[in-house]
């Protein structure tokens, strides 16, 4: 075929895909109860894999301040005052490889008023319920193992006698790193299996679409449409509901993450972590979007198969 | 153009509507296809238009071998087939325009294009001045006069028609074989199945005749206008 010959058919082949395109969502838009319907279904079980997956990227986010996270709190008696206090911590801060730093009762009131919100329930206390507290920061030395230097530091800290409680933040980071591991194959899971959940509703809508258009579908046929040409609009319309329901899967899931993340980076930020909420970013955004239109095209494309392979089987097309 | 050899079309449900059929179109040529209620002339038809598959012998559409050919290539051939419905097959929600022109569409051709043709079709068929109408608002021979401007627009070489006067008025149903027998003279092969025998006489063209499935007489259209004088 000659290069214009190409040419030609390449631009009639891209006339009729943009035809088909802006059709569909003209169909789509005309049916607006059904289509909106179809569209919140997808919307909502789009973004609750998506809301997950900001969750665990988030506590990804919060791994990488581990030396923080390797601190220890030690609780004292509470019959310990503060001149034993401040001598436990200069007895600690002189240790290798810890650093430590007192905390009075009223100072530690004071950080939890702040940061629970929780201030008029507190007053209710006539005395300070709370201990003196110290916090160790252990302070590895080259080449040894942040663990060892905790559980070292532990052991010794549990038989001071002033001592009532050792918490170790090193034992929440395993368990936040299990939670974590967890966490992903959770994203991993439930992406499977409402990417699919997606693509059945649409494909659902989409033969509703097709059955009530057989009529066309077999005038089409009989003038000499191929299944390209019929599949066509259906394809769109299958694309035009993921997007759509992608779309709001993101804005259902910004607009959570606008009520969640105030509250949650001043929780944050009272364990000392200065925290910014993780979002998707353009890139992310772009890429549910895509994933969303990708399934409506998927869901749509095995409803009008089926149906165009009915029709095609010889002699089913309607009789005249 | 249009070949059957020893053609056989049993259905599904075990009746034979075609027995052993066997004849030959040339092209350009005009044809009437003739027999009772349930002759088999729509399942011919429907044969040509790889609507249905034989199941013996050999249908031959422009030199295509149709018993050889998968399903889905039958879009080809009916892209070369114009075919007229005696229920006319319009879409009720689209205008008479974007009725015509589906075949275009499906072609891929230029909007410019499209408006050339489908309103030459239209005048053709003396129907240009309801383009925007719904063929719901037409009366019976109108709707048909349409399906014909649909059958026409993509200038198919064969043009196939079953029972196109199944409810026109005589008067109607002459002019339309006139029209046919116009087009067959810019060279449109036309094979036109009917069981109005006056008006098929009165056109002085070839004529088949079936008859319980099988092909009875085949009558030179000579022998035709002898008959009318
Ligand atoms: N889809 C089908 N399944 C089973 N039998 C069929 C089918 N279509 C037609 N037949 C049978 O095949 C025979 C021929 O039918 P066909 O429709 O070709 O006749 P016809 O000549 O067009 O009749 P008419 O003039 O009434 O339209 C009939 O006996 C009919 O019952
Ligand atoms: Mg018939």
């Amino acid at each position: 075929m000659s290069l214009s010959g190409v040419r030609r058919r390449s631009r009639s082949w891209g006339r009729r895909q943009l035809f088909s395109l802006f059709s569909s969502l003209g169909t789509l838009l005309s049916h607006r109860v059904g289509t909106l319907m179809t569209v919140m279904v997808l919307g909502i079980a789009m973004a609750l894999p998506i809301g997950l997956y900001i969750t665990v990227k988030n506590l990804h986010a919060l791994d990488l301040q581990q030396e923080q996270w390797g601190n220890l709190t030690v609780f004292l008696k509470t019959n310990v005052g503060e001149q034993q206090a401040r001598a436990l911590q200069r007895t600690i801060d002189q240790e290798p490889g810890a650093r430590a730093e007192a905390i009075s009762p009223e100072a530690g009131m004071e950080q939890f008023r702040q940061a629970s919100g929780f201030g008029q329930a507190l007053d209710m206390f006539e005395e300070n319920p709370l201990p003196w507290v110290i916090v160790v920061t252990p302070e590895p030395a080259e080449g040894e193992e942040l663990q060892t230097v905790v559980l070292r530091l532990e052991a010794w800290l549990q038989q001071r006698e002033e001592t009532d409680l050792v918490q170790v933040d090193f034992k929440w980071l395993q368990r936040l790193a299990g939670l974590l591991e967890l966490g992903d194959a959770l994203v991993s899971v439930l992406t499977v299996l409402f990417s699919l959940a997606a693509v059945v509703v649409i494909s659902n809508t989409i033969r509703m679409d097709v059955a009530n258009r057989s009529e066309e579908i077999q005038v089409l046929s009989l003038v000499g449409a191929g299944n390209g040409f019929i599949r066509q609009p259906f394809l769109y319309s299958g694309f035009w509901y993921g997007l759509l329901g992608a779309l709001l899967a993101l804005l259902l899931f910004n607009l959570c993450l606008y009520f969640i993340s105030q509250p949650l980076e001043r929780l944050l930020d009272a364990y000392g972590n200065s925290f910014t909420v993780v979002n998707l970013g353009v890139g992310g955004f772009l890429f549910v979007l895509l994933c969303g239109g990708l399934l409506g095209f998927i869901g749509a494309w095995i409803s009008v198969q089926r149906y165009l392979n009915q029709i095609n089987s010889s002699g089913s097309l309607a009789r005249f | 153009m249009i070949t059957f050899e020893r053609v056989t079309k049993q259905y599904e449900g075990g009746s034979t509507a075609l027995r052993d059929v066997s004849f030959h179109l040339d092209s350009g040529e005009m044809v009437f296809l003739t027999g009772h209620s349930g002759a088999g002339k729509s399942t011919l038809l429907r044969l040509v238009l790889m609507l249905e598959q034989a199941t013996r012998g050999q249908v031959l559409v422009d030199g295509h071998n149709l018993s050889r050919m998968p399903m889905r290539q039958a879009p080809r051939i009916r892209r070369n087939v114009g075919m007229i419905f005696q229920d006319h097959k319009l879409l009720k929600d689209k205008t008479v325009f974007d009725n015509v022109s589906l075949p275009l569409m499906i072609a891929g051709l230029r909007y410019q294009d499209i408006r050339k043709r489908v309103r030459a079709a239209l005048d053709k068929v003396g129907l240009l001045s309801k383009e925007k109408s719904w063929p719901l608002t037409l009366s019976g021979g109108e709707q048909q006069r349409v399906g014909i401007a649909r059958a026409i627009v993509g200038m198919p070489p064969v043009l196939l028609a079953d029972e196109p006067t199944g409810n026109l008025d005589p008067e109607l149903s002459r002019e339309l074989f006139g029209l046919f027998r116009q087009l067959n003279e810019q060279g449109v092969t036309v094979l036109i199945a009917s069981h109005d025998l006056a008006l098929i006489r009165s056109m002085g063209q070839r004529v088949l005749v079936l008859s319980q499935g099988m092909l009875v007489d085949d009558i030179p259209g000579a022998d035709i206008a002898g008959a009318r004088a």
